[in-house]
């Protein structure tokens, strides 16, 4: 009971967690709960058959597969790019870390025809990949970069504040007592951002699931080649498939879930392990 | 030597931080760099361990030059502040770090955990997490993961500054006996001269970037050569005197100081003003002159007593006669002696804040400084009071902690009978630059000056400070002067020889012989680091050309003689921007002229 009554600086507990229920029904839970009614309502057979279609199948791969790779690449660019900011002091360091928060800003549809447009096999930098023999634009690639382009920020923005906290001390004395670089990095830089590693990946991986805008214009869109998720979804929605489309959306549901949760867990068994070590 | 510092200086965007710095540390010795924040303590303590490269001058560890060796390799253990433990480690992973990299095997670096653990007394913390232990203890595990590799030195960086004060006490005794026990040679940084007190085998103080001396803590706070190293180790009394061959003469009365007799050689024979350092415990006081044990120095009146345990402290105003050559070393107020007096004397006499007192002293040292202090002169009061404002002096005046006084001279630089008293012009003497600064200067030499500064106006503090002489004989003056400040500036020091157009092929060897004399001179006697040129030409051009070369300079003149002065520098003075010390020496130059004629 002492913790309904507990004072905070908000007003009144009841109130608050009342706010929160509701909020969350509405706009969280509710919607969820109509799809899942609305899948809830199909016949077996047909639901395993949207579901586990080829066509489907291989959206599955691409979607989660790119948005993998994706969160992958953004954590080790993120990383440096984080590193950079926080580390050094150069001129035009403020309008770069400015210009790390665009892609948040920017409509999805705007990046996506941007990156096609220079992507492209005439564009600025396809033009000189052409050659080379590597595709980006309409192939698994561009999918990925445009995903790689949303994700960034996340990962950025959650890794700065960690690094902040690894004092350069740390390295100094590390230094002092025989360590290389590549050693002070493995066992000190590491394990002190390891967290935020995670949770940056967490979130570039959760917003390129979800991502739709950016990605059909530059994906091409080939039935089992270039097809995302989302995409398929929109698909079946414009052919007045609501089910098939529900079902779609209820597997991306569960295995985004499910990949988030391995996170969090992972993330809590990390922090217990150290709180376990402080005991 | 264990540590060898030859000539080191850092740069930090063009600024000196470290600034020409020699040392040697011997085996096993205890060593603290002692200044405060802002001297370029904790970047030599860097530079020693590797971790900030130096522009200049080298580094040797036991003979090795590690000068660009990294901080990886130079087997130093150091310890920080905020002791920089890896926190998401335990203490045996901390101490084992060194070992670990090292690929040492897991009995051995058991064996030498437990052993440093002991060495620092925290046995049975193993297993704990630094955030588990407390400040103190954090400490503890700091030195013993520094001393895991066997270094052969070990540095402290101000490792006491964030413990309260009676773990830094226990700390401190635990670093000293830790010392003792492995023989290492350490240096350790602190501003906190208790601290280095009680550590030390020697210390070093170090103030903008320059380490001004070098000595046993007793020699240091006995017998200081400066100022700045007066004031810093402990409370200090400084007091202007005049010095004549019978003794010290502070307002009326004379006395004898311990170290009068160097001093007197230092300057030459001729009465001339001096700063002395009296501790506020070698101050007395008694009720009436007679009573006093020690010498009489004045009359004064009881401002302020203060008790703190063991010591009383208390402060008290000096009589007219003394007040105007006293100038503290507590910045607050000029004309307060500070006194400390033990319970046995506060028995013996009790004092009162208003009470009337005889002040006698024990002992006097007087500083080898040849600045005492400022006064400003000019024909008006206005004027002579608009100097004393300029901010240069004020700095100088301000870093030196001495006084800036006023002298009206309606008749400065006119043509008359030499009808004052040569001795009146004491310490160094200020003038505002003017196209008469030529006819003015010749003037105040006339008439005693020994050091007059030409200042103009608004100038900013000099980056560098170009030494020049114009006759062998004052050069150990000049360079004393030429010390003194750059002891009080962070700048630069060049001397600039010049040597006439039609000089001989056959002479020119000679003038390239009294560059280096100037040079080694410098850093044996003052331990002053400068560079030395050789130019060939008219003197006064010469140094018209270089001080016109960039803003930021001042010119430090030594003259041996004042005849022909407007002739041969006349140009110089009369439309220099920087601001220029005329040094002047006469009775000197000759004694010395003779002593140099005689070695050739």
């Amino acid at each position: 009971m002492s913790t309904l009554h507990a004072p905070s600086v908000l007003p009144g507990f009841g109130l608050t967690f009342g706010f929160t229920t509701f909020f969350l029904s509405a706009i969280v839970l509710i919607p969820l709960a109509a799809l899942v009614l609305m899948v809830a309502s199909m016949h077996w057979a047909e639901f395993v058959r949207v579901i586990l279609s080829p066509r489907a199948l291989a959206a599955y791969r691409l979607s989660f597969g790119a948005s993998v790779l994706a969160a992958s690449i953004n954590l080790v660019f993120g990383f440096v790019i984080a590193w950079t900011l926080v580390r050094y002091e150069f001129p035009g360091r403020k309008l770069i870390d400015a210009l790390i928060d665009m892609p948040f800003a920017l409509p999805t549809a705007v990046s996506g025809i941007a990156l096609t447009s220079v992507f492209a096999q005439n564009g600025w930098i396809g033009r000189y990949l052409q050659p080379l023999g590597i595709k980006v634009a309409y192939t698994w690639i561009g999918v990925t970069v445009a995903l790689t382009l949303i994700g960034l920020p996340f990962a950025v923005r959650t890794l700065q504040p960690a690094l902040l906290e690894v004092q350069r001390d740390l390295e100094d004395a590390a230094e002092t007592l025989g360590a290389g670089r590549f050693y002070v990095f493995r066992r000190i830089i590491l394990p002190t951002v390891l967290p935020a590693l995670l949770t940056g990946f967490t979130l570039a991986f959760a917003r390129a699931v979800g991502e739709y805008g950016s990605v059909i214009f530059i994906a091409g869109n080939l039935p089992m080649k270039t097809e995302i998720t989302p995409l398929l979804i929109v698909i079946h929605l414009e052919e007045f498939d609501y089910r098939g489309a529900a079902a779609l959306g209820f597997v991306m549901l569960v295995i985004s879930f499910a990949v988030l949760l391995m996170i969090n867990l992972l993330q809590a068994w990390g922090r217990r392990r150290l709180i376990a070590r402080t005991r | 030597m264990s540590i060898t510092l030859d000539q080191v200086t850092k740069r930090y965007q063009g600024l000196p931080v470290v600034n020409d710095v020699s040392l040697e540390i011997g085996d096993g010795e205890f060593f603290v760099l002692l200044g405060p924040s802002g001297s370029g303590k904790s970047t030599l303590l860097r530079a020693i361990a590797g971790l900030t490269g130096v522009d200049h001058g080298r580094i040797a560890l036991h003979g090795r030059d590690v000068t660009h060796v990294s901080a990886r390799r130079r087997g130093v253990g150091l310890v920080f502040q905020n002791y920089a433990l890896f926190r998401h480690m335990t203490v045996a992973d901390n101490i084992e770090f060194a070992l670990r990299v090292r690929r040492v095997r897991a009995a051995e670096r058991r064996r030498r955990r437990s052993e440093l653990l002991r060495l620092v007394a925290l046995e049975g913390m193993d297993h704990r997490l630094p955030l588990q232990l407390s400040g103190g203890q954090q400490q503890r595990v700091a030195v013993a993961r520094a001393l895991a590799h066997q270094p052969e030195v070990l540095l402290l960086d101000e490792p006491f500054g964030a413990l309260d004060a009676k773990i830094r006490e226990e700390l401190r005794r635990t670093i000293r006996q830790v010392q003792r026990e492995l023989g290492i040679t350490t240096v350790l940084v602190t501003h906190d001269q208790e601290e280095a007190f009680a550590l030390a085998d020697r210390i070093g103080v170090m103030n903008l970037g320059r380490l001004l001396e070098i000595g046993r803590p007793h020699e240091l706070y006995t017998r200081p050569a400066t100022r700045f190293v007066a004031t810093f180790l402990g409370a200090a009394n400084l007091i202007l005197g005049r010095q004549s061959h019978d003794g010290i003469h502070f307002g009326r009365t004379a006395m004898n100081a311990a170290n009068a007799g160097a001093a007197a050689v230092a300057h030459g024979a001729r009465t001339h003003e001096v700063v002395t350092v009296v501790r506020p415990e070698e101050v007395e006081i008694a009720a009436t002159r007679e009573a006093l044990v020690s010498g009489y120095l004045a009359q004064g009146t009881v401002q302020e007593v203060l008790f703190t345990g063991v010591l009383e402290r208390a402060r008290v105003r000096v009589a007219a006669e003394l007040d105007a050559s006293l100038s503290s070393g507590t910045a607050d107020g000029s004309g307060l002696l500070e006194v400390t007096r033990p319970q046995h004397e506060q028995r013996a006499f009790q004092i009162l804040p208003g009470q009337t007192v005889a002040i006698g002293v024990r002992r006097i040292h007087i500083l080898p400084t040849p600045l005492s202090s400022f006064t400003t002169c000019a024909s008006s009061e206005s004027l002579a009071d608009a100097l004393a404002q300029e901010p240069l002096l004020a700095q100088l005046a301000g870093r030196m902690k001495t006084r800036i006084g006023i002298r009206i001279e309606p008749r400065l630089g006119m043509p008359d009978a030499l009808a004052g008293n040569a001795a009146d012009f004491s310490g160094t003497t200020v003038i505002a630059a003017n196209p008469d600064a030529a006819i003015q200067l010749q003037w105040l030499l006339q008439r005693g000056a020994q050091e007059v500064l030409i200042l103009p106006q608004r100038a900013s503090a000099p980056q560098r400070v170009v030494i020049h002489w114009a006759d062998e004989a004052v050069r150990r003056a000049t360079l004393a002067v030429a010390a003194s400040i750059l002891r009080h500036v962070s700048a630069e020091a060049i001397y600039i020889g010049i040597l006439p157009d039609q000089t001989s092929r056959a002479q020119r060897p000679h003038g390239m012989r009294a560059l280096l004399d100037a040079r080694s001179e410098a850093q044996a006697v003052h331990g002053l680091e400068m560079r030395t040129e050789l130019r060939f030409g008219d003197a006064s051009q010469e140094l018209a050309r270089q001080l016109a070369e960039s803003p930021g300079q001042m010119l430090i003149l030594g003259l041996g003689s004042t005849s022909r002065l407007t002739e041969r520098f006349g140009s110089l003075f009369a439309m220099n921007p920087s601001p220029l010390l005329v040094v002047h020496r006469e009775h000197e130059a000759a004694g010395a002229g003779a002593l140099s004629r005689a070695a050739t």
